[in-house]
């Protein structure tokens, strides 16, 4: 044959051979990966612990996680509430709750983490979040790491993911006080509150366009276990946006703005034609910080008995000062 | 007077009437059903009534139309001295790069916690009138301005503020939404002291009236122009400025709100032909009526929330102007 195939013949075999030689080194890259929590450890005293998260998948550890990641400022607080604060090794620039989650190294925002940097934190467990953290889990999966997913709809759900945490973390102990006391002040709060009459409940999350939250949302599940009828139902779930006509015709006893809004109350009482609304005539408009009603973790509670407050003042006390109309 | 100017008269009336009419039914429908009972006590209370239903009427309802009228209106005009200008039937009036501007202005403001009262308008329109004078500055060239490179620094500033606007709003986690609601375009909660601000674009609206001679002369592109004794440099000054105001008072009080600047222009032109004497007004009526029909379909269809006015002003938009074009296309 011609010399110019042979050169051909000699071109390919180079690439065969690198070939061959970059797939030895993915596989053995692959190997050393996946070590991981699972096959590295001998299993501890206390056996392998597998709990199921909130994207329904189950989460095996061999023993409990000494790296965590967290990926919500939600999550942060709740290792903190755990006692388990010492094993966060990173969270995320958002994470603001106790004070020392701001003293955390950082991996990202939550909308999008960076992956790099999560996995150059070697942990051996990550706390991620819902929604638009969703494809995180098989990414991160598929470097071997552990994921689990913290994203409950209702405060029952915020109890069985600490409970779930608290075993992955090795603080069972500590997060069966935690619930108990959260489940205390919750039925509290209930127990009070039964057969009260319900006041109308308006839930402001920002002003223009005048956004409420609704069905399906925390601050709804709150506003009815305080005692409330939240108005914002009626736009539909998540947060909507709601007419300011609507507004005025259902005329709610309470009007509680997040501070999301970035408004006070004498502001709020100022605004074109809300001197009109009843709840304003009687002094009855309050902010609330936005991060007690949002976030799934153990603050939830005093969200609950702050909005118990706001909602039912004779029975749990007037908010404190600085959150009503009266200066 | 003569079969054609009784023909344009007739014509503005009927405008007039039908934009009367829009107004007539956005201020008696909304997301809180009022009777026409309800409506007329209202209406005769005057605006201090301190009844629920006349608070609605005076203080929510009212200044809403009024304002979607007033943006609507300037944002059409603003279309017109455009796609006129730049001879392209695809610019609307955010090409300038002005909305731009007083978008990243109003971010800024929210950013800044400042949302609240006048702060977010102001900071919008100081946005828009410098990116105005930047694009401008850009665009001049010993005493003239060469209306191209206007558009493509317009165009290029409107890429770069938007990339500065993307910053702050993955940077701004907790304000997030409320940039994004604010981007879409809304004329929920706004208030008299909005309709306050947009009644500063009303002169502008007027202005390009006095130059209609001059803008059907440069139709025909600069040059006739110039040999027709038109002072061009001067026209396109006043004009461009003027359309450049009012897309940033526009967008200030409303948000970017698409499409009405774009199609109504076209829709006038092919309803009453290329004249600017007709088309400068009808195009003020028929943006004030689309956009006050748009936001009362925007606040009553999915009551009590709301569809972004942008959203509907497109849906309405576009198949209107696509049948109206494959109408003309016949003659």
């Amino acid at each position: 044959m011609t010399s110019d195939h042979h050169a051909r013949l000699r071109i390919l075999a180079a690439v065969a051979a690198l070939a061959v030689v970059l797939l030895a080194l993915a596989a053995l890259a692959a190997c050393g990966s996946s070590g991981g929590a699972t096959s590295s450890a001998s299993p501890s005293a206390t056996g392998p612990v597998t709990v199921t998260d909130d994207s329904g998948h189950q989460v095996t550890l061999a023993r409990p996680a000494t790296r965590v990641v967290s990926l919500a400022p939600a999550n942060t607080e709740i290792a903190f509430a755990l006692g388990a604060g010492g094993k966060l090794v990173a969270g995320t620039s958002y994470d603001d709750y106790p004070a020392a989650a701001k003293a955390l190294p950082k991996i990202g925002d939550f909308q999008s983490p960076s992956v790099e940097k999560i996995v150059s934190f070697q942990p051996d467990l990550v706390l991620a979040a819902g929604g638009i953290q969703a494809g995180l889990r098989a990414k991160l999966e598929n470097l071997g790491i552990k994921v689990f997913v913290v994203d409950p709809s209702t405060l029952d759900g915020v109890y069985t993911d600490l409970t779930a945490l608290g075993k992955l973390l090795g603080v069972s102990d500590k997060a069966t006080t935690v619930v108990a006391a959260m489940k205390q002040r919750a039925d509290a709060v209930e127990q009070k509150v039964a057969g009260l009459s319900r006041p109308t409940v308006f839930v402001e999350i920002y002003s223009k366009p005048l956004m409420t939250a609704g069905k399906a949302t925390f601050i709804d599940n709150l506003v009815t276990l305080a005692g409330g009828t939240n108005i914002g139902d009626a736009a539909g779930s998540g947060f909507p946006s709601f007419s300011s006509e609507v507004l005025f015709k259902d005329d709610p006893d309470v009007y509680v703005a997040t501070t999301g809004s970035m408004a006070t109350p004498v502001q709020i009482a100022k605004r074109s034609g809300y001197s009109g609304l009843k709840a304003v005539k009687d002094g009855r408009v309050y902010v609330i910080e936005d991060n007690l009603l949002v976030r799934p973790g153990p603050r939830l509670v005093d969200g609950l008995e702050q909005l118990a407050q706001m909602i039912h003042p004779e029975v749990f006390g007037s908010p404190s000062p600085a959150a009503s109309t009266t200066p | 007077m003569s079969v054609a100017a009784k023909r344009g008269w007739h014509g503005v009336a009927l405008a007039v009437g039908l934009s009367l009419v829009c107004l007539v039914v956005s201020l008696s429908f909304g997301a809180a059903s009022l009777s026409p009972g309800q409506l007329w006590h209202d209406l005769l209370a005057g605006p201090g009534a301190h009844s629920a239903t006349g608070i609605i009427f005076w203080q929510i309802r009212m200044p809403r139309v009024v304002l979607a009228f007033l943006v609507g209106a300037a944002l059409a005009v603003a279309g017109v001295i455009l796609q006129d200008l730049f001879l392209n039937p695809l610019t609307d009036p955010y090409v300038t790069g002005v909305s731009s501007g007083a978008a990243l202005g109003a971010t800024v403001a929210i950013v800044l916690g400042l949302a609240g009262g006048l702060w977010l308008t102001g900071l919008a329109l100081v946005g828009g009138l410098a990116t105005l004078l930047l694009v401008w500055s850009a665009a001049r060239r010993r005493g003239r301005v060469d209306i191209y490179v206007l558009l493509l620094a317009g165009v290029s500033a409107s890429y770069l503020l938007s990339a500065v606007i993307t910053v702050l709003m993955i940077r701004a986690n907790d304000d997030l939404g409320a940039i994004l609601y604010w981007l879409l375009g809304s004329f929920s909660g706004r208030t008299w002291t909005d309709v306050e601000t947009a009644l500063f674009a009303v002169p502008f609206m007027i202005v390009p009236l006095f130059f209609t001679k001059e803008m059907n002369i440069l139709l025909q592109g600069e040059k006739r122009a110039l040999e027709l004794g038109v002072d061009v440099e001067r026209t396109k000054a006043v004009l461009v400025v003027t359309a450049a105001i009012l897309t940033a008072i526009a967008v200030s009080v409303a948000g970017i709100i698409a499409f009405v600047g774009l199609i109504i222009p076209h829709l006038v032109r092919l309803m009453v032909g290329p004249n600017h004497r007709r088309v400068l007004p009808f195009s003020l009526l028929m943006g004030a009526a689309l956009m006050g029909v748009a936001d009362l379909i925007s606040r009553t269809l999915l009551a009590p929330t709301e569809i972004p006015v942008g959203v509907v002003t497109t849906f309405i938009g576009a198949p209107v102007f696509v049948y109206l074009l494959r109408r003309g296309r016949r003659t």
